[in-house]
Formats: C-alpha cells, structure tokens, sequence
C-alpha cells in the first residue's frame, strides 16, 4: 500500500498544475492580508484571518478537481489497465488514491495555515491577537481550528461523492461540476432546507444538511435552532455519509470491465 | 511439460452478446504463442480475463498454478503485459514510466538494458507529451518488460512501428524468451508473427479453432505456391484457370503447386499460349494463407453443423 501511495504521489508532484496551483494559493493568501492591511475596515483582518486569507474555498476547488481527476485521468489516458492489471488488487489501488488525497488536503491544510500564520506574524503583530474572543467562549485562533477542522470533514463529505461520480462517469467534468455545485448549493438552499426541517424533522437527515457543519460551528446560536441538530449529530452524519459514498465508488470501481 | 498459463471454460458475455464460448486453451512456459484471429473474435477479451481486467461468467484461469480473477491479483506479480494501446501519462518522461511501474530501484540497469534494445535513449527522458505513436509504442512494450516477467501478454505489439523497430521488437521479444519468458503475442501482421511464435492459437467469433504449433500447421495447411508475373496477368490468369490449375483466391497471379509436376506444367502452358513470362517464384507455405484456409474450412464446418442441428 506505501509503494501505491507513493506511485500517486509521484504523480501529483510531476504535474505542472501541482506547482502552479501551490503557487497560486500563496499568492492569493499575500494579497488578501495586504488587502486586509490596506483596507481593514472593508477586509476585517479577524475574519479575513479566519477564512485563512481566502484559502479556504480555493483548497475546496483544488481538492475537487484532484479528486475527479486521479481516477478519471487513469481512464483518459489509457493507464487504467496498466494500473490494474498488477498484483495489487483493485480495492489497494482505490484505496491508495483515497490516501494519496487525504495527504493531498493535508498538504493543502498546512501549508495554507502555515502562511496565513506567517502573514499574520508579518503584518499584523499589534493589530490582531489570535488570542482575542471570538464570543461563545472561544479564542479567534480556537475557532479558526475548529471550523478548519469542520470545513476538512465536509470538504471529505464532497469528495467522497465526487470518487463516487469520478467512478461511475469516468469523466471529470460530470465529477467536478457536481462537487462545485455541491459546494454552494448548500449556501443557496440553506433557507429551503430549513423550511423543509421545520415541516417534517427527518429531513434534516440529508447530505445538505451536513456540508453546514462549518457554519454550524461558527454561529451555532443561529444553525442550532433552525436545524434542529447538535453539532456531533452533523459531524456523525458526516463520517456515515462520507463511508456510503466512499463504499458506493468502491462498488463501481470493483466491478467495472476494462 | 510445465504450463505457465492455463485457461479453462472461459465464458465471457457482455450484456446479452456471448463474446467467448468455453475457451480453453494451455500455454507452456518459454514459447512464444500466436493468439491470432479475425477482428472481433475476441483476442484482448481473451488477454483482458487473463490479467483480471473484466469480470467474466464462468471458467477458471491460472497462472502458474495460482488462480487469478478480477478479485484476486497475486498470481499477476510475474506478469507484464500491453493490452490494445499503451497507457501512457503525458506529463511524465518516459523514464519516469518505467520507475513509476518498476517494483523496487535495483532494476534501473535492466530498464537501461531494455532502452538500449529498443533504442529509445534519445528521447527517454523526454516528457511523452511529444513522442510519436511508435515512441509510446515502444514505451508501452517497455513497461511490460520492465519488472522481469515470466509471462508477458502483448495485443498488437507491432502497431505503428517501423521496420527497424519491429526487428529491434522481435531480436528483444526472442532474447527474453532465450531467458524463460514465456509470451502470449496477438496480432495481424502475421510475417512478423510467422518469424515469431512457436505455438499458435486460432480463434474465431469468440472459439477456440486449434491450437497448433506453427509447423504443424505451416506443415498441414502450407501448400507450395508458384507466383508468377507476366506481360500480361489477366489473361494468364484466364488460361492458366482453364487449363484447371488450382489458384488463390487473390487476384494475383499465383497457382497453387498440389505436386513437383505443377510448376514445369505452368509454364509450358503459358509459353504455348504465347504469353512471356517476366518472373516465377516459388512460395513457401505462409501463415497468412494457412491461417485463412483453415478458417475458411472452420467455417463451412459451422456451417454445416448448424445446417444439420
Ligand atoms: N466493452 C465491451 N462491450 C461490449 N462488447 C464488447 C466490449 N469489448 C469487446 N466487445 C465485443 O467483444 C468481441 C471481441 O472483442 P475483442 O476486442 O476481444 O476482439 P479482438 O479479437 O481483440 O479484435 P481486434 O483484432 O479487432 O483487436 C467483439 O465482438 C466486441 O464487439
Ligand atoms: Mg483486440
């Protein structure tokens, strides 16, 4: 499984796109804190701190699009059959692309946390104390981990559903436009959907629901009540959700003739 | 004699179309086999069920004794194999390939070796973005050798590439088999795989016709031919047709010799009809027209069979 785990690494690292896309990233996060110091009034350096210089959402685009593309590039460029025809069996070879992208989002996860840290020591020492509260009883820098630890699980919840997609569809375009549109659909229908919750309770049951686990841990006064949902109850139906999907794609890969 | 490959009751449909019919057929180790066949008659199924590629309805499959499906890979550890076209990523060099797929680094003087064989210094480590059909052709041919294969499955290896490259093919295709490799080769160019192969296996809409080895059937089938080019073809072809000699089916000029009397006999015939004779050739049995006899006989035998049922 190591010696997989690395082929896909070695992969990611000699694509172009890997290192543009890195580099893009940084730049972003510099220009959102020089905006932040230029302008704090209209880029709060609190919250523009929080959401990472603006990382966040790029990271989910970046790992949408990695995670359609390491399965249907196989298929793309032919290298499927080269893939599988191996020793390994076809669960190892899925298996390690799962992992190869669990590091990739780490990577993603470090590196922009770590220069938003560094931004931060830079420009704004004596402006923003990490250590300042966020209200609700926990510092700027706690909640900041905390919804980046939120957002990470909800980002797997998308995922898990674009492999699954990546594997039926074999194409990326399919896979990515539904991860993207997963990604603000939650923003648009939240309101339907609390709608929805009211009238009949079960359905706060749906994958929807879920993906607002980071916004339900940034304002939990105003999500607890409209979804009639604890925050550990949204990040179970997180991890049930991620394993079905991530199980319905295992299913697909595995039986699929070449 | 030891088998390195056995496959026994392959049946294989896809939906409602029965693509394979109870293929059995063994492969012993080191020779070099002919998996020939018409388009469609299902050579790369046949290949693709052997490396757990496609799930299948019945049969059972070993390599050296172990079996193998979809499922389980383990005996594929001594397996290399091109299946229809190689799979090649193009933002990776070629070298980067054969690292990629290459089991542990002690290999890196046979993966030298092997680019040296097939000559692809000059651009190995050159992203495969820009390499030519024959180039990823080569590469892919590359990549089935490159972990010390005892079995290598190859679909159409000849496919695009030139006549020093597919020398360079055949010289490493029989140095790995002066080794112990043992191939199962596929392909319609069937001079080169005349030169090639020890065994051949003949199917035909998805069944096994014979399995043979290349003598035998050169042997069985491989009348001698008299070619012959003259001013004037067509009429020759006319006279010689009269004259009840026994000609292919080609619209070429070339009698089929059924004794050593035939060939003086031709060109008496076509000297008296004043016909001049500008070249003969005596042919040897060939795989081609072996292989579309027994064909040809294999089909009628359908025929009839169904005819009769
Ligand atoms: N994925 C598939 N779905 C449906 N039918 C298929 C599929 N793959 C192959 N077939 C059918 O199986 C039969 C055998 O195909 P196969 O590719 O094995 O032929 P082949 O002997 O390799 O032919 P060729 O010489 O053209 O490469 C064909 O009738 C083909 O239409
Ligand atoms: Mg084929």
């Amino acid at each position: 499984m190591g010696t997989l785990v690395r082929q896909e690494i070695f992969k990611l690292t000699r694509k172009k796109s890997t290192w543009i896309s890195t580099g893009f990233l940084v730049a972003v996060e510099i220009l959102f804190a020089i905006l932040s110091k230029v302008y704090p009034k209209t880029f709060v350096p609190a919250s523009t701190f929080e959401s990472l210089y603006f990382a966040r959402p790029i990271i989910i685009f970046y790992m949408i699009a990695a995670t359609a593309t390491i399965i249907t590039m196989e298929f793309q460029f032919g290298t499927m059959k080269q893939v599988l025809y191996r020793r390994y069996s076809r669960g190892q070879i899925l298996v390690s692309k799962w992992l190869a992208m669990l590091l990739y989002s780490v990577y993603w996860y470090i590196l922009s946390l770590g220069v938003a840290m560094l931004l931060k020591l830079m420009l704004f020492r004596h402006q923003l104390s990490i250590h300042q509260s966020a209200g609700h009883g926990l510092s700027i820098f706690a909640q900041s981990l905390e919804v980046s630890a939120a957002t990470f699980i909800t980002l797997w919840l998308l995922l898990s559903l674009v492999f699954l997609l990546a594997n039926l569809f074999t194409n990326s375009a399919a896979a990515v436009s539904v991860g993207i549109i997963g990604y603000f659909a939650t923003n648009i229908v939240t309101q339907l959907l609390t709608m929805l919750i009211q009238k009949w309770d079960w359905t706060k049951w749906n994958p929807l629901t879920m993906l607002l686990y980071p916004q339900m841990l940034a304002h939990p006064g105003v999500y607890q009540p409209l979804l009639n949902m604890q925050a550990w109850q949204m990040l179970l139906g997180n991890v049930i959700y991620i394993a079905l999907f991530l199980w319905a794609g295992y299913k697909v890969f595995t039986q699929r003739n070449l | 004699m030891s088998s390195i490959l056995s496959v026994q009751n392959l049946n294989k449909s896809f939906g409602n179309k029965h693509v394979l019919h109870d293929v059995s057929f063994t492969v012993e180790k080191g020779h070099i086999v002919g998996l020939v066949g018409p388009n469609g008659a299902g050579k790369s199924t046949i290949m693709k069920a052997i490396l757990g590629l496609i799930n299948y309805q019945s049969g059972e499959i070993k390599i050296a004794n172990q079996t193998v499906t979809p499922a389980s890979h383990a005996a594929l550890s001594k397996v290399g194999a091109l299946i229809e076209y190689p799979g090649i990523y193009p933002f990776l060099t070629g070298w980067d390939h054969l690292q990629l797929f290459a089991d542990g680094d002690h290999q890196l003087i046979h993966i030298q070796e092997i680019i040296s064989q097939l000559n692809m210094d000059s651009y190995i480590k050159r992203k495969t973005k820009g390499y030519s059909l024959g180039m990823k052709q080569k590469l892919g041919i590359a990549l089935a050798l490159v972990n010390f294969p005892d079995l290598v499955i190859l679909d159409e290896p000849m496919n695009g590439l030139d006549p020093e490259a597919t020398k360079d093919l055949r010289d490493l295709i029989i140095s790995e088999s002066q080794r112990g490799t043992t191939f199962l080769i596929s392909s319609h160019i069937l001079s080169e795989l005349q030169q090639l192969a020890s065994d051949l296996l003949i199917i035909d809409q998805g069944a096994i016709v014979q399995q043979t080895t290349m003598h035998q059937l050169l042997a069985s089938q491989g009348k001698q031919t008299i070619m012959l080019a003259t001013n004037d073809d067509k009429t020759a072809r006319q006279i010689l047709k009269k004259a009840k000699f026994k000609m292919t089916a080609d619209p070429r000029l070339e009698v089929v010799a059924t004794d050593d009397e035939t060939m003086p006999q031709v060109l008496r015939t076509l000297v008296e009809a004043d016909i001049e004779i500008m070249d003969v050739k005596r042919l040897e049995g060939n795989l081609e027209s072996s292989l579309l006899e027994v064909l040809k006989q294999y089909r009628v035998a359908q025929k009839l069979a169904k005819e009769q049922a």
